[in-house]
């Protein structure tokens, strides 16, 4: 087979491919402005809390999360992992930390703030402050104070309040993580205003939160018609297309026109039956962070077919919820951001599941997006992406009858993620996931 | 010869033995609840009359049970702690109490929760920072944990109850203070293997009988003449959790550990409650704000829009200027468990602020097993060589 026909393996989507367009367009653009001299944030990806913010305020915001994965795609992880090492900091932390401490130092202590001659992408320019967030791993937020070591710059760290399930429901509870949510935002806002030196435009910030809320619900939406047998849209159209949705990226307008389109011919091949691969025999979901390096691993995978039909919780937006009585912009947001972890919660109770975000959810994927079989990826640097994967693994089997494969890697160490092992494991599995399929025939499931 | 029944021998007898006088008290009526770390106010629990036990992990035994729950690479004490209880080793315990404390407690918790079947389970969410506004998010988390409890036990909890046991509570933090100034003098009258020993055995009774251990404890240490030997270097350890004597015996071989900041040390006594008119707000403020893991993002000014990085240090490491001062230390230990990222982001920061004081300092790493031992004995031994 030629390698023009492996690609062809997964038809990705048409419109997936103007949004991705606007998506590299608007990099390019920031990193211009930055070099102008545009104010640029440093941000963690931080579930919507303050990206609302800084798009209204008119700041350029750049991830180092996402720029770790751009070092380690182009090659050039490797000399900052280094140096992060040299500098005292432990080898077991999340590569994407160690990349951008190195990429610090190198930028501070020996370019004396000047961005790397050999950075990808037009590299990360100094920023005017850090943007940590407590959500989801510790990492997000010691890694920003850490970088206090070599840039005199500002950390503000959001809260992001994780109750657990049967706790969210105590009365009370949830009312005052938006109170705190609110002022928490509200402070925000003049913190920004007295680095950047800009006034907030409220009218904008409404625009902005608006948008970001309906941008978010298209793309959902989009994911439930991915229902459809066979599945109309694979994983990597969503890897591909989520960065607006998520980090609002680009022009939000731009962004919501795309994700309409993608919408549009995602429903246009659900009605005429048409899938992502060419012949799904099965549908799988995926857990947690892919590995970017090695994403043609899925077109290989899909010449067996295939097909992942539902893919990484923490990159799906919120559950659609109704904020129409809701006026106040930054209320909004907070109770928007909420949802992204709280969304499964009130399904987890009735389940008895004390995960309600991260494990839960996937228990929903597979029931509702009917999957044969879920590829688990535990990462050896992001252990919070990780945690949960036994557990998923193991009530998968026992409460629904789903088998899974763990296959190891990481996000940004090639080295760890070996794809012929996992294409050794693949046939095999097969054989599991059709025993399982006989298996939920016989005690009643419904695919 | 000493009482085995009392101070400094009971102290290690429960160490060696923690669940016993728990199981004898439930035995008696009393409910045991679990916790694993010191985020988990033992006031409120106390407050209830019900017995907190600090669960920990068990160095010396192998993890297997947790393998289907947890990954491998995770932080091992977490993942110790899960297996004993897969394997049942706290069988008697009537409920659990977990903190956000860091995000392998968090996560761990759920599949806790999920895995036992203990009749009353409760996680508390623990903000970040110590911002206004999560200090009081914060105070509504520890309400909550009050409301349930009083569902648990079927009573309400009177105010003056919980005053009560906060004075209890910060009675044995005074009198943990008392002991560490055993340690001040050279060569020390209690050594660093002791004091582990106490502090586990305090974490596993009730706080008045723990009270009570301390005062034996204190009397026997203020007249004994047998106390640790000195040796070339008085250490301060800096770490997560050290918990298990065999560590901390392998670094006193050659040196006198006279301090430390460990959750299973100094760091849960360093500061008393307030006494406030809301009970529980000195509570949240402690516990928030005083206690000194890495877990907890702190600023040289809240909210700060510029940033000093010597100042920045002050605020994260400050209190171990006078640690460092009045104890007398000449060298410092950064222990890190493997995979707990909080400390180990910190670890060249702190490496830093030492530097700016003249303090030598060394980090390393253990993974929190038998096997990992060695490895560190060579590597203490190499450090405190450098302080002849």
């Amino acid at each position: 087979m030629t390698t023009e026909q492996k690609k062809r393996a997964i038809d990705r989507l048409e419109s997936m491919r103007p949004l991705r367009a606007k998506v590299n367009e608007s990099y390019l653009n920031s990193v211009e402005a930055m070099k102008a001299g545009k104010p640029t944030v440093w941000g963690m990806l931080n579930f919507y809390y303050g990206d609302p913010i800084l798009k209204a305020m008119d700041l350029e915001v750049v991830y180092p999360e996402n720029y770790g994965a751009a070092l380690a795609a182009t090659g050039v992880a490797q000399q900052y992992l280094d140096r992060s090492d040299a500098d005292g900091f432990p080898t077991h932390l999340c590569g994407y930390s160690r990349a951008s401490l190195g990429y610090t130092s190198r930028m501070m202590r020996e370019l004396g703030g000047e961005i790397p001659p050999e950075a990808p992408l037009g590299g990360m320019p100094k920023p005017i402050f850090l943007m940590a967030s407590t959500a989801v791993c510790d990492a997000r937020y010691k890694w920003f104070q850490a970088l206090g070591r070599y840039m005199d710059v500002p950390v503000w760290t959001f809260e992001a309040p994780i109750a657990g399930v049967k706790e969210l429901f105590m009365e009370g509870s949830y009312q005052r993580m938006v109170d705190m949510g609110v002022k928490h935002l509200r402070e925000f806002v003049a913190f920004v205003e007295s680095v950047s030196g800009k006034k907030m435009d409220w009218d904008r910030l409404t625009e902005t939160v608006d948008l970001m809320i309906e941008v978010n619900r298209i793309w959902h939406e989009t994911s439930e018609l991915r229902k459809a047998r066979p599945c109309p849209m694979h994983s990597r159209d969503f890897w591909s297309s989520m960065p607006p949705a998520l980090f609002l990226m680009g022009d939000l307008e731009d962004a919501l026109q795309c994700y309409r389109d993608i919408y549009d011919e995602v429903k246009r091949r659900v009605d005429s039956h048409v899938g992502a691969i060419s012949e799904e025999k099965y549908r799988l979901f995926f857990a947690e962070l892919p590995p970017w390096h090695s994403l043609a691993f899925f077109d290989r995978l899909a010449e067996r077919g295939w097909n992942f039909v539902i893919e990484s919780f923490g990159y799906h937006p919120p559950i659609p919820l109704d904020l129409s009585g809701v006026n106040d912009p930054l209320e909004r947001i907070t109770r928007f951001s909420f949802e992204v972890f709280f969304g499964y919660y009130k399904d987890a109770q009735e389940q008895n599941v004390p995960a309600g975000s991260f494990a839960y959810p996937y228990l929903k994927y597979a029931e509702e997006w009917k999957c044969d079989g879920a590829l688990l990826h535990p990462l050896i640097s992001c252990r919070s992406a990780s945690t949960h994967l036994p557990w998923v693994s193991n009530a998968l089997v026992e409460r629904l009858k789903v088998p899974s494969l763990t296959v190891e890697g990481d996000i940004v160490d090639l080295r760890l993620f070996d794809p012929e092992d996992a294409m050794a494991k693949a046939e095999p599995f097969e054989e599991t996931m059709e025993h399982y399929r006989k298996v939920r025939k016989q005690e009643g499931f419904d695919w | 010869m000493p009482d085995k029944s009392k101070g400094l021998s009971r102290a290690r007898e429960i160490y060696e033995n923690r669940s016993h006088r728990a199981r004898e008290l439930k035995a008696d009526g009393k409910k045991i609840i679990g916790y694993p770390c010191v985020y988990v106010p033992l006031e409120i629990l106390t407050a209830f009359d019900l017995v907190p036990y600090r669960t920990y992990g068990d160095m010396k035994e192998p993890v297997t049970e947790a393998d289907r729950a947890l990954p491998t690479a995770f932080c091992p004490i977490m993942r110790s702690c899960l297996d004993c209880a897969l394997k049942s080793r706290d069988d008697f315990l009537d409920g659990m109490v977990t903190a956000h404390s860091c995000d392998p407690q968090e996560k761990t918790s759920h599949v806790w929760e999920s895995y036992t079947h203990y009749p009353y389970f409760h996680f508390l969410d623990v903000p970040g920072t110590v911002r206004p506004e999560a200090l009081e998010y914060f105070k509504g988390q520890l309400s909550d944990f009050k409301k349930l409890l009083e569902s648990f036990v079927g009573q309400e909890l009177a105010p003056d109850k919980l005053k009560a046991a906060i004075e209890l509570c910060n009675q044995q933090r005074a009198l943990v203070r008392q002991l560490y100034e055993l340690t001040k003098p050279s060569p020390p009258l209690i050594s660093g293997t002791e004091i582990i020993e106490v502090i586990k055995a305090l974490t596993s009774l009730p706080v008045s009988e723990g009270n009570e251990l301390l005062a034996e404890v204190l009397g026997e240490v203020k007249e004994r003449r047998d106390g640790p030997e000195k040796k070339p270097a008085r250490l301060l350890v800096w770490t997560g959790t050290l918990d298990d004597v065999d560590i901390m015996q392998i670094i006193e071989g050659e040196a006198n550990v006279v301090i430390d900041d460990n959750c299973c040390g100094l760091r849960a006594y360093r500061a008393d409650v307030k006494l406030t008119d809301d009970p529980l707000h000195g509570l949240a403020d402690y516990y928030l704000t005083e206690i000194t893991c890495a877990r907890t993002f702190r600023e040289a000014v809240i909210g700060e829009t510029s940033k000093d990085y010597a100042a920045d240090l002050q605020s994260r490491f400050g209190y171990l200027k006078r640690l460092l001062r009045e104890w007398n230390v000449n060298g410092v230990i950064l222990l890190l468990v493997r995979y707990c990222d909080p400390f180990a982001f910190e670890m060249p920061g702190l490496k830093d602020y030492l530097d700016s004081l003249g303090m030598p300092s060394t980090y390393i790493e253990h993974d929190y097993t038998q096997g990992g031992l060695a490895p560190l004995r060579t590597r203490a031994e190499a450090f405190i060589e450098t302080l002849h």
